[in-house]
């Protein structure tokens, strides 16, 4: 009898328990974010502000106590291009960028839709060994591929710097994963309308797949301007050297004090690309690394 | 079907095919290829200008002896070590406090994510500046740390560093994981009375497991492919030789290719092994 009286109360309690629960939690979580995860993120970007502001220090300022520069040297910012072919570094970056994520599209959209919707014999096994690929990092492979590479007679060219570089495991897996959501009756509708293969990838598919294509191209992109081991050894002239490879000579030719103000001002303008692709199209980014990483 | 219909199919198969060869062709050039290749070289003497000379497993033999080499690995466990387990725990308890829509949060994201965008190369020349014995950090520190010039501190540098680098990375995984759990189930699990401590331990730990997995897979590779801080902070002085700067220097200081193959080798089977281990580690209480 007792249980039963009971019963009716205890249901009746939650909607106000949890309200007030729900309430208190918003405001330890607004506490947290703003009294600890702001500061604490302000902290973490203090070090890029203080790298430009040391950009634009002079040259006796930038050890001295003092963030905020006497006076602003904007014309630090032309100092790499007047003592080191800073220009050229940048070109070249940008160049092999480009073109390694236009390879990598390219190739890895084909790869895909040839995984996807074509059940030729061997695919299967074919595709296995491109997952496999997936636990080769170039750190184990590149004394070797710099011998082939060699022997191509692609050290200090644009070759050697980009065509190693032009397909991706993750991204053929990426590609394949999303064509495997187009459906069959699409295809075979073009088909019947006459359409050729190529037509139905260039004129169907790949304009369905430019969120996985643009995810691709922001995650290839992003990886070759930060790469620096393999331009490092194809691409060691000045003719060919890319932002990385540049800024890391530059950086060993200026340990002193005096060069500070340059090595910063470089440092900034060569973050400063992916850093705005990176503001503008976060969400995209974001997208792409968690997919390579979902990949996995 | 008429043989009309069969010469269609397998024609639209042919060119199926074709469609993976300019993929397949750079895979097994500038991967497979190399891949034997680092085996078969870590058998010999190679210095890339002359013929290659048969030495057996005497470059594994000359490894297992080399003080340099154990140094190397020391290094790497100490840079993966301390770089690592920090940014990932890190990196989860920030996930915990930004998964939220609260004004601002998005804003405050960007902050942390920030590093995960700018080249390794250049953070480095940034943070060398930091590091310079009457630079910021000791500035703030109150200390007088000769970060980069001894052998103790040269190390943490780098830790300091990369840990600043890389914990946005495991934050954009962990919010990802995070976001894929329904809010309901960590609500039910607070109307059953469930603290957020008990509901973050029984509900959203096990079910962030998967990404997890993955988080720590990835901080084990990146930690060993590590290069570009030593080679523009230390040069690999003072203790922060880690391996892949080894076998750099091996094979294009001292023109040992076959040397550096054989650290090569050692560092895949390594990776592999890491790799399977974790994934059946992660997995096994799963089901």
């Amino acid at each position: 009898m007792t249980r039963v009286l009971s019963r009716p109360a205890e249901v009746a309690a939650p909607p106000v328990e949890p309200a007030r629960r729900r309430r208190r939690r918003v405001t330890v979580r607004a506490v947290v974010l703003y009294g600890l995860l702001l500061p604490g993120g302000l902290l973490f970007a203090s070090v890029f502000v203080y790298a430009v502001l040391s950009a634009l220090k002079p040259a006796d300022e930038v050890l001295s106590t003092h963030w905020w520069p006497s006076r602003f040297v904007w014309s630090n910012f032309k100092l790499p291009f007047s003592t080191v072919p800073f220009a050229r570094y940048y070109v070249n970056s940008v160049v092999v960028g480009v073109v390694v994520t236009l390879l990598n599209v390219v190739t890895c959209t084909l790869a895909g839709y040839s995984f996807s919707k074509f059940a030729y014999r061997g695919r299967t096994l074919l595709y296995l060994i491109v997952l496999a690929t997936m636990m080769i990092p170039l750190e184990v492979i590149y004394v070797p591929l710099y011998a082939l590479v060699f022997k191509l007679h692609w050290v200090n060219t644009f070759s050697g710097l980009i065509v190693p570089a032009g397909t991706s495991a993750f991204g053929i897996l990426l590609m394949r994963q999303s064509i495997d959501g187009l459906p069959d009756e699409i295809l075979d509708a073009a088909r019947l309308d006459g359409a050729g293969e190529t037509r139905i990838l260039w004129r169907i598919v790949a304009p369905m797949m430019t969120a996985p294509m643009a995810a691709l191209a922001l995650v290839v992109f992003m990886t070759t301007w930060d790469s620096h081991l393999w331009p490092l050894l194809v691409g060691n002239d000045d003719n060919h050297k890319t932002l990385p490879v540049g800024l890391a000579a530059m950086q060993a030719d200026n340990a002193g004090a005096t060069g500070i103000p340059m090595l910063m001002a470089a440092a900034v303008m060569a973050v400063l690309p992916t850093l705005l692709l990176f503001c503008l199209l976060q969400k995209r980014f974001v997208e792409g690394i968690t997919m390579s990483a979902d990949i996995r | 079907m008429s043989t009309l219909a069969i010469r269609a199919t397998t024609h639209r198969k042919l060119i199926g095919a074709a469609f993976a060869v300019p993929a397949l062709a750079l895979f097994g050039l500038f991967a497979i290829y190399p891949m034997v290749r680092v085996f078969y070289i870590s058998l010999f003497d190679y210095d890339l200008t002359s013929s290659p000379r048969w030495v057996g497993f005497n470059n594994y033999e000359f490894l297992w002896h080399s003080e340099q080499f154990h140094q190397s690995l020391e290094a790497t466990g100490f840079y993966l070590l301390f770089t690592y387990v920090p940014a990932v725990l890190l990196a989860l308890l920030l996930a915990i406090g930004l998964d939220t829509k609260l004004p601002g949060s998005g804003f405050i994201r960007l902050l942390y994510f920030a590093p995960v965008a700018m080249s390794w190369v250049a953070i480095s020349v940034i943070w060398r500046l930091l590091f310079q014995p009457d630079g910021l950090l000791n500035r703030v520190l109150g200390t007088h740390t000769t970060w980069l010039t001894s052998t103790k501190s040269a190390e943490w540098a780098l830790v300091i560093a990369s840990v600043w680098k890389e914990t946005g990375l495991f934050l954009i995984l962990f919010l990802a994981g995070l976001s894929k759990i329904p809010r309901d189930l960590r609500e039910a699990a607070s109307l059953d009375g469930a603290g957020p401590l008990r509901s973050f331990r029984y509900v959203t730990l096990p079910l962030l497991k998967p990404m997890t997995a993955v988080v720590c897979v990835m901080a084990v590779i990146r930690g060993c492919q590590s290069f570009s801080p030593q080679v523009v902070l230390t040069g690999g002085s003072f203790n922060t030789e880690v391996v892949n700067l080894y076998v750099y220097k091996t094979a294009f200081e001292n023109a040992r290719m076959g040397r550096a193959s054989a650290v090569a080798v050692l560092l895949f089977f390594a990776l592999l092994m890491v790799t399977m281990l974790q994934l059946r580690l992660f997995r096994s209480d799963d089901r």
